[in-house]
């Protein structure tokens, strides 16, 4: 072949690939959403003097060419491929792959952070407990990690003296421990989260504490295709899953109210789970303070539950045992405000958390 | 804006290579120009203008030189056009510097400028230098056309990160030079070759340091595989870059020099720095080591030079510290093998002194990498085990058998392994397969690069992880 045939080669297949990429970059409309990272997209920013000469159109700029790019999920496949099957690396952006399950590395452990989660908990103590008839535990949720980083030759959180500095710090409340009541299993494969289906042990764990009763039979109704928050992250060919969530008579009958929105609804929203994120099928998602009232209830105890999204789908199957449930979320509500919403007497009371809040614990207010 | 970026690769440069070749000859360094300023423009807005009046300085400079060449008015001029020069980079590059060192000896708190560092003034500064001091020296003709001066100053291709192109260099080319498929060719290549380096190699050993530095669990072996992949960062970062102006250059019709020439298989330290940023060594050597007498004076005088020059390569990478240590660092070791290390070296087995260049360099990069003087020290008795730190730990293994086949490949990549074994096969039976893939090769790369690009700004929602 002659060179000059070569040299054209190179030149139109180099030329071909950067002029349709500017032709296609700048024709292709503005897509609004990311449903493989689940967020907005940064739309072409209008300039300005200002914006211009302090360089921050610019830097609106490159975000809004990264994140309009045709085709952009297929070129981060590309990148994880390449990253995984060719170079053999353990994880892309932290994602890592065993058995089929879809992991993010969470390490190493921020002890500063873990010690400040418990503090943040002998606040709320000090503040609304202290000089109340309460009874009052916490609990600790391991992220899926807790189950298979170590053992698979990823680096985990050093789990044990994640605990012991929660125990160490934490003044006046005991641990329900609900380590042993979980497996890689009773996770999603695509999600962070736990499955509500899997969590009979836990239930279990927290009732012989906190002295409720609680169902054991339920009718499951499974919603597909569930694509859990790491499949997207991930983008790789994984299949996708199922979601279950769990029915009875007392939890259809619930009633829940929205604090934020004012909206009274059910425990499940099925439209939801077609959604942005689908795990916001369980109490509508993020939520800083709503209730659950039980209408065919007969004990009157309550429970207030500080919780995190792990929360949405562990909640409904207490409600049994309880005429309400308020669940607070300290990541959209200021710890010092949750007083003027929720009356603290003689309600039994459960901080739960993951270790995934704990080791990141900046997010609690 | 940076070659790496979708913004430059997809929006920038299609368009201007359009524009270029559409236009005729007369209008082509307009074209250029105008580029330039607008890639300038993109990352520094208003230090635009402090490029503007670096390459004024130097046109009117060169003018004056050359007007007054019979007379002692063009030592001023060259002088002048010299203060000039380094007060803009002093100032702008070593003002904080001074005075943090000025407070730390002598207790004073005199407030600090926050100056932000403009973009790419170490280089068009040294290059503005060579051509009023090449004018001076009748090395080079003086240019009369300003726009061709701005557009040697400014030219994007080689603006922001390298090499030193001296006007010499590219002083007829910019008045007649000719574009050819195969010029093009050869530059498009290497450009992408250069953006691979950066973007595949450079990138992913710089996650590795910062994952090092962000360790719960080092070791001696993690920080020794850190000097190794620091090293290997910076020689693909830069080398790339100068890949890719080598590139953009030939695409556009000019021929600059070699950057890098496989410095990691030297065997001394000074084989070394004749292979690596040859321009900048070249640009100390011709402009301020020979000056100042270079070798031919006596042995003190001759120490001084060495000090002198490696002090300020040093101070030239960075306004800090650790850059004068990690150039003096270097002037030890020249004037040694100068003295009588050299003799040693070449005596023994080829092996034995490329290990000891090895060594010596990564040494270096981590001075050159520690955010202080104190870092230097922890950094160097982690390395040597003297700070207590275990072998090796379970963090270590993991980001040893990550990286593992990346180590590999940039490892082989520092040698000329490649591109012989791509010679011996041109020349052989396989030589027509491999010549007919290399376009779809280079355009595979290409997609695989824009891939890694496009995932740089993947950023998932954090509230959804939980």
């Amino acid at each position: 072949m002659k060179r000059s045939v070569l040299n054209l080669a190179t030149i139109i297949s180099l030329g071909l690939i950067l002029l349709t990429g500017f032709i296609w970059c700048v024709l292709k409309p503005a897509d609004e959403l990311s449903t493989a990272e689940r967020r907005s997209l940064q739309q072409f920013p209008s300039p300005s003097l200002d914006t211009v000469l302090s360089g921050e159109w610019m830097e609106d700029f490159d975000a809004y060419t990264l994140d309009q790019f045709p085709l952009r999920d297929h070129f981060r496949t590309v990148k994880a491929l390449w990253q995984f099957e060719v170079l053999r690396q353990k994880d892309n952006n932290g994602i890592y792959i065993v058995d089929g399950n879809v992991y993010k590395l969470e390490y190493p452990l921020n002890e500063n952070s873990v010690v400040k989660a418990a503090n943040k908990l002998n606040e709320l103590y000090d503040l609304y407990l202290a000089d109340s008839e309460c009874t009052a535990y916490y609990a600790v949720v391991p992220d899926k990690n807790y189950f298979a980083a170590e053992q698979n030759g990823y680096p985990a959180l050093d789990y044990e003296r994640l605990l012991s500095l929660l125990s160490e710090n934490i003044e006046h409340l005991e641990r329900i421990d609900i380590f042993d009541c979980l497996s890689a299993e009773d996770y999603y494969r695509t999600d962070a989260h736990w499955r509500q289906e899997k969590l009979e042990k836990v239930v279990a764990r927290l009732s012989e504490r906190l002295g409720f009763e609680y169902e054991t039979e339920f009718e499951q109704e499974t919603l597909a295709p569930f694509y859990g928050v790491y499949y997207g992250q991930a983008a790789l060919p994984i299949a996708s899953e199922s979601l279950t969530i769990l029915h009875s008579d007392t939890i259809d009958s619930a009633v829940v109210t929205n604090y934020e929105t004012g909206e009274i609804g059910g425990v499940y929203d099925t439209n939801d789970f077609f959604g942005l994120d689908p795990y916001d099928v369980f109490l509508q998602g993020a939520c800083p303070l709503m209730t659950i009232e039980n209408p065919n209830s007969d004990s009157e105890k309550e429970l207030i539950i500080f919780r995190d999204s792990f929360g949405s789908s562990l909640a409904p199957l207490l409600i049994a045992g309880y005429e309400k449930i308020t669940l607070v979320d300290i990541r959209y509500i200021s710890s010092s405000y949750v007083g003027e919403f929720v009356d603290f007497s003689n309600q039994d009371v459960l901080f739960i958390y993951s270790t995934l809040i704990i080791n990141n614990s900046e997010s609690l207010k | 804006m940076l070659f790496s970026s979708i913004t430059f690769l997809f929006y920038f440069l299609p368009p201007v290579l359009l524009l270029y070749f559409a236009v005729p000859f007369r209008a082509k360094n307009l074209v250029l120009l105008l580029a330039s300023l607008l890639f300038y423009f993109y990352g520094e807005p208003i230090y635009t203008l402090l490029l503007f009046g670096s390459a004024l300085s130097a046109y009117i400079h060169g003018l004056l030189i050359a007007r007054f060449r019979a007379t002692k008015l063009s030592r001023v001029f060259l002088v002048s056009s010299i203060a000039v020069s380094l007060m803009i980079l002093g100032f702008f590059k070593y003002a904080d510097f001074a005075i943090e060192t000025v407070n730390g000896i002598l207790g004073t708190g005199i407030g600090l400028l926050n100056i932000a560092l403009p973009i790419g003034i170490s280089f068009y500064t040294f290059q503005t230098l060579s051509y009023t001091i090449d004018v001076y020296r009748k090395k080079a003709q003086v240019q009369k056309s300003f726009l061709k001066l701005f557009t040697y100053v400014a030219l994007f291709p080689q603006l922001i990160a390298g090499p030193i192109v001296r006007y010499t260099t590219i002083e007829n080319e910019l008045s007649l030079r000719k574009h050819s498929l195969a010029d093009a060719a050869y530059g498009a290549g290497r450009f992408v070759l250069g953006l691979g380096k950066k973007v595949l190699l450079a990138n992913a050993f710089g996650l590795f340091c910062t994952e090092f530095r962000a360790s719960a669990a080092p070791s001696v072996l993690y920080y020794w595989l850190y000097a190794i992949a620091f090293c290997l960062q910076v020689y693909f970062d830069f080398s790339g870059y100068s890949d890719m102006a080598i590139g953009l250059g030939r695409i556009f019709g000019f021929k600059f020099l070699e950057n890098f020439d496989y410095p990691f298989i030297s065997t001394s330290v000074s084989e070394f720095w004749r292979r690596w940023h040859i321009s900048l060594g070249a640009w100390f050597r011709d402009y301020l080591y020979i000056p100042l007498g270079g070798n031919r004076v006596s042995l003190p005088r001759w120490l001084f030079n060495i000090l002198v020059v490696w002090f300020l390569t040093g101070l030239w990478h960075g306004a800090s510290w650790n850059f004068v240590v990690w150039g003096l660092f270097f002037a030890v070791f020249l004037a040694m093998e100068k003295l009588f290390l050299g003799r040693v070296l070449q005596k023994l087995p080829k092996f034995v002194s490329h290990m000891y260049l090895l060594i010596v360099v990564v040494i270096s990069f981590v001075i050159f990498n520690a955010g202080s003087i104190a870092e230097i020290g922890t950094d160097l008795s982690s390395m040597f085990g003297l700070a207590g730190l275990p072998f090796s730990t379970f963090e270590t293994r993991y980001a040893l058998s990550s990286y593992a086949v990346l180590f590999v490949v940039a490892i082989l990549g520092c040698t000329p392994l490649v591109s012989r074994l791509y010679k011996r096969i041109q020349n052989n039976k396989l030589g027509f397969c491999a010549r007919a893939v290399s376009p779809l090769v280079l355009a595979a790369l290409l997609i695989l690069i824009t891939a890694y690009l496009v995932d740089g700004g993947f950023n998932p929602f954090l509230y959804f992880r939980f």
